[in-house]
């Protein structure tokens, strides 16, 4: 079969919604289908990583098509935890790539500000090994584990995970869509209160509701799907061999690269999964885009700011865009699509192949996508 | 692959597992390499790759083969840790997380009673209190915060597991 395309992008404003979720997802999946000038898409895709405890909906495929008002439409629901958006445009492109459909609608989103900090917190605890919870395992509390490990092997301080939160912030200040329009100071993030030692508040993303969605079609459009990559890892960090970087995205990475036909050095934007500040720099290496040990020069350095040599998270990621779980694999994709279409408003770089990075749980189903301009 | 279920082995959480005697439960334990003290952590072993995993798992994540019981020595060097200050409920805060790489392969998770200047690839022990593991440098006073820290317990009961596990130490110590 021929190339998969993209055709059409739409997300809402991230961030605390008063709408309901199946809202929000009409809402982004309406604006994609206007942007890809279609009606009526052969299938549509769904991503939510946990609608019946966030906001008690089930069969929800179902319920967001009938909502779109699509209920004739075939849909289904994909889920990967906090990578479900990407493993939704991954099902999207396989369908299409089998011949099985010509126009694929994904639309990915998460509802969970309306529930208290700690219950949202429990919830996204679920997707960790159950072992390891009953110790009080949380998501920054692993995350910390990794970050401590990554920084003793790296040599990288608590000032270049910080870097990155300032850099992603100043980039959310000009994307309209982010949950975080305000830039904030390095001394900021430094002293905002610890969660995970060695991780602060401004190091970890919000807790975020918003919805994204694109169209992908077997036509030629201007941006291709050159690459789609996944990787996978342990749920228990303790069977892990490596702690200084996740194989479920070096795998994902050498998958996508080989589809691609190219490598690192042609990508010339990224969104990466910075759902912890520390996280950017590792996935940058992790994904070949930076050296081993070399992610925080370069950040320090600006060479990933929106003017730099690789502009990194120009949304403003998932720290300052925000984190709406099941949205957010299709929200960097909508970011690339965007950027690569000239469409980034206030925050445009220059470049023709673009590389989205989605982590799953603590790193067990990671996605590398690459999409390339025509 | 037998996917025979192996006898004697806990699947699942909380997996805690018990404090076991160091020799294998499959071999006679030899008095002279193996004091009546030593504890050690359940574990399972992977005849097909070698893994371990600690506490036992019934299947190896990594071929599925059906893993025998075993046990690894209750030490070994910090490959990570963290202070969380926003633990789930049921937790105190601030709650010591590391993981530690056992002496005999396994990575280890436990809790700890603090992580002021621990550092990466530190020697640490590791005890069951209550059937939870707990971190400690070989310090007595680590031990003494260690078994401090415990809230829920009665005066005595500290004390007295305080007693038992500067005994230890006085044993352990040549």
């Amino acid at each position: 079969m021929g190339d998969v395309y993209i055709s059409g992008a739409a997300m809402t404003r991230v961030g605390r919604r008063e709408e309901s979720l199946p809202d929000l997802m009409a809402e982004a999946g309406r604006g994609a289908l206007a942007a890809a000038g279609l009606e009526r898409p052969d299938a549509l895709v769904i991503s939510a990583m946990n609608p019946e405890e966030f906001v008690g909906e089930g069969n929800f495929a179902s319920h967001v098509a009938t909502h779109l008002g699509l209920a004739r439409v075939p849909s289904l629901r994909i889920e990967t935890a906090t990578s479900s958006g990407a493993a939704a445009l991954f099902a999207a492109y396989a369908a299409l790539k089998a011949g099985l459909h010509r126009t694929v609608l994904v639309v990915g989103g998460e509802k969970m500000t309306h529930l208290p900090t700690p219950r949202v917190s429990e919830v996204i605890s679920r997707s960790i090994d159950p072992h390891e919870r009953s110790y009080g395992a949380t998501m920054p509390a692993l995350a910390g584990l990794v970050a401590r490990a990554w920084m003793g092997k790296t040599g990288a301080s608590l000032r270049d995970i910080s870097v990155v939160a300032v850099k992603n912030h100043a980039n959310g200040a000009k994307n309209p869509l982010a949950h975080y329009r305000e830039p904030v100071s390095l001394e900021t993030v430094l002293e905002s209160r610890l969660v995970a030692d060695p991780l602060r508040l401004y190091h970890c993303c919000p807790i975020s509701d918003g919805a994204a969605a694109v169209v992908v079609r077997a036509e030629r459009t201007p941006v291709r799907i050159a690459g789609i990559g996944q990787g996978s890892d342990y749920l228990a960090l303790r069977y892990r061999d490596v702690f200084t970087g996740f194989r479920a995205t070096r795998q994902a990475a050498r998958a996508a690269y080989r589809m691609a036909g190219f490598g690192p050095e042609r990508v010339g934007v990224a969104e990466l999964h910075d759902a912890f500040a520390p996280f950017e720099l590792i996935s940058m290496e992790d994904t070949g885009l930076a050296p081993s040990g070399k992610a925080a020069r370069m950040v320090a350095h600006g060479e990933t700011a929106l003017d730099g040599r690789l502009p990194v998270n120009p949304s403003g990621g998932l720290k300052a865009r925000g984190h709406p779980l099941g949205g957010t694999g299709v929200a960097q994709v909508v970011e690339l699509y965007w950027q690569l279409t000239g469409q980034a408003t206030g925050r445009q770089v220059s470049a023709r192949v673009g590389l989205a990075q989605s982590i799953g749980g603590l790193a067990t189903s990671n996605w590398v996508t690459l999409l390339e301009a025509a | 692959m037998s996917v025979a279920k192996p006898p004697n082995i806990e699947a699942g959480p909380p997996s805690a597992g018990a404090v076991v005697d160091a020799a294998p439960a499959t071999a006679p334990r030899d008095p002279g390499t193996a004091p009546a003290w030593a504890a050690a952590i359940a574990a399972s072993h992977c005849a097909r790759c070698g893994r371990t995993c600690a506490p036992p798992a019934r299947y190896c994540p990594d071929d599925g083969s059906a893993m025998t019981p075993t046990t690894v020595p209750a030490h070994g060097e910090v490959v990570s840790f963290t202070t969380l200050y926003s633990p789930p409920t049921g937790f105190a805060s601030p709650l010591h997380l590391a993981l530690v790489e056992l002496s005999g392969g396994a990575k280890f998770f436990c809790h700890g009673a603090g992580t002021k200047g621990l550092r990466l690839g530190a020697r640490v022990t590791i005890e069951a209190v209550d059937d939870i593991y707990y971190f400690s440098t070989l310090s007595l006073a680590g031990r003494a915060a260690l078994f401090w820290r415990r809230r829920a317990e009665t005066a005595t009961g500290r004390i007295s597991a305080f007693a038992k596990s500067a005994a230890k130490l006085l044993q352990r110590t040549p």
